[in-house]
């Protein structure tokens, strides 16, 4: 088992319990619960086989699923960001992000930042928008989508901070 | 034929990108049609198990508080119980311990509970294998919690008060107004009560209970206070907002109610219309 296969498996896993387990139990003002888990997402290896990525995407929104019961509303967020993530990637890292081996973990905070709040925003959008699911209610959907989101962002660039590898200078 | 091949390896991704969208979207309107059962959901056996674990340790956190609650119902019965006895000096009372009671009260745990979506559920430790079937009452100490909606062998998923599909049998304590406890999706705190009567003497303060119709609730259980009102439709029916007694977001020990005589007053209830 190579190191990046292990390292990807221990992320999901990790990041799983600790939504679970940690994130999910914070109801800060009673409703603030940030979502981390989508940094698996976000920092998954880049290659050009997105189909796997799709399906891995999917079932990690799904399992999450189960454990909050909502249908398949992570489900269908985490699948359209991983759908959309090369758009993301393009956008913040320019053009010819395939040909320079990118880890995405290795670069600039600022980058990171970035394509981190991209694809909190459009999770979020959309988990939201399906949990609520009432056409309505879109006030109160766009006030999670920016109180999460903000949380989820804190967190996750929190998390960035203490696990990005040092540069070597 | 090279035509459709060479189209659905240009569109690959996109094709299954929109199968599988397809299949979370009818996963996620089955989990607001109440009426369906759904097959993402939280009784299942890993999750179950996971989310017993997760109460087991964040019971830890807050043994304290637990212990004042408990205490306090305590107090509450052995009011309640001394109120019995004292009335019922010198009658038979047995009966207050035969197996035929009206009511049978399983006491469980609560696993996961949500109160910020418009559809939400809790899920508790008891199952099938302990009687517990759908359709069931779900009260705490202070208040109604909600309805029994499926359960596996060891775990129950509760329907929540806090559920836009739900509709209670609620009255006005000490008169025989009744009308439907609806909740609008907003405040984990309130629930309106509709289809009140506008001559129906409705005063500021006043208890709510649920109602003598309910099938799934024993009668006069106290539900909340009335906070304000106001006249809908064309001012013929009152729509009271009701401030409700539990703190739905921080639930713990509950107790399911089974009804005895629930399938006998179904039958009496339906009995003319199949004439």
């Amino acid at each position: 088992m190579n190191s990046t296969l292990l390292n990807n498996v221990l992320r999901f896993v990790g990041l799983l319990i600790l939504q679970i387990f940690l994130l999910d139990q914070i109801n800060f003002l009673g409703y603030i619960n940030p979502m981390v888990y989508i940094l698996f997402i976000i920092l998954y290896p880049v290659d050009n086989n997105r189909w796997s990525f799709m399906f891995i995407a999917f079932a990690l929104g799904i399992l999450l699923d189960t454990f909050q019961n909502t249908g398949g509303a992570h489900a269908a967020a985490c699948l359209t960001l991983a759908f959309v993530r090369p758009v993301f990637l393009k956008l913040v890292y320019g053009e010819s992000y395939l040909m320079k081996n990118l880890k995405i973990i290795r670069t600039p905070i600022d980058r990171l930042l970035l394509l981190s709040v991209l694809s909190v925003i459009t999770h979020h959008l959309i988990f939201f928008s399906l949990v609520i699911f009432n056409t309505s209610q879109i006030l109160y959907t766009l006030k999670l989508t920016l109180s999460v989101g903000i949380a989820t962002i804190l967190i996750a660039s929190l998390f960035l901070i203490i696990f990005k590898p040092k540069v070597k200078s | 034929m090279q035509q459709i091949i060479n189209f659905l390896i240009k569109y690959r991704n996109l094709l299954l990108y929109l199968f599988l969208m397809v299949i979370a979207l009818s996963f996620t309107i089955q989990s607001h049609d109440y009426h369906r059962n759904t097959a993402i959901h939280s009784t299942g056996y890993l999750t179950g198990n996971v989310l017993s674990t997760k109460t087991g340790i964040y019971d830890y956190f807050d043994l304290d508080d637990q212990n004042k609650k408990l205490s306090t119902e305590n107090a509450m019965l052995r009011m309640k119980l001394l109120e019995i006895s004292d009335t019922l000096l010198g009658e038979e009372s047995t009966f207050l311990f035969t197996d035929n009671i009206p009511y049978k009260v399983f006491p469980a745990r609560v696993m996961k509970n949500d109160f910020y979506k418009s559809d939400n559920f809790i899920t508790i430790d008891i199952g099938s294998d302990q009687g517990i079937e759908s359709d069931m009452g779900v009260i705490c100490p202070t208040g109604i919690v909600g309805v029994v909606d499926r359960s596996s062998d060891q775990f129950s998923r509760v329907i929540s008060i806090l559920n836009s599909q739900i509709s209670l049998n609620a009255q006005i304590k000490g008169t025989a107004t009744i009308g439907s406890l609806k909740w609008d999706g907003n405040n984990p705190y309130t629930m309106s009560l509709e289809d009140v009567p506008r001559l129906a003497k409705v005063n500021k303060g006043d208890t709510i209970i649920t109602g003598k119709q309910s099938t799934t609730f024993p009668p006069d259980i106290l539900i909340g206070v009335i906070k304000d009102a106001e006249l809908t439709e064309n001012g013929s029916r009152y729509k009271i907002n009701v401030e409700l007694f539990n703190d739905m977001t921080n639930l713990d020990y509950v107790n399911v109610i089974k009804n005895r005589d629930k399938a006998a007053l179904q039958v009496i209830d339906t009995l003319g219309t199949n004439e």
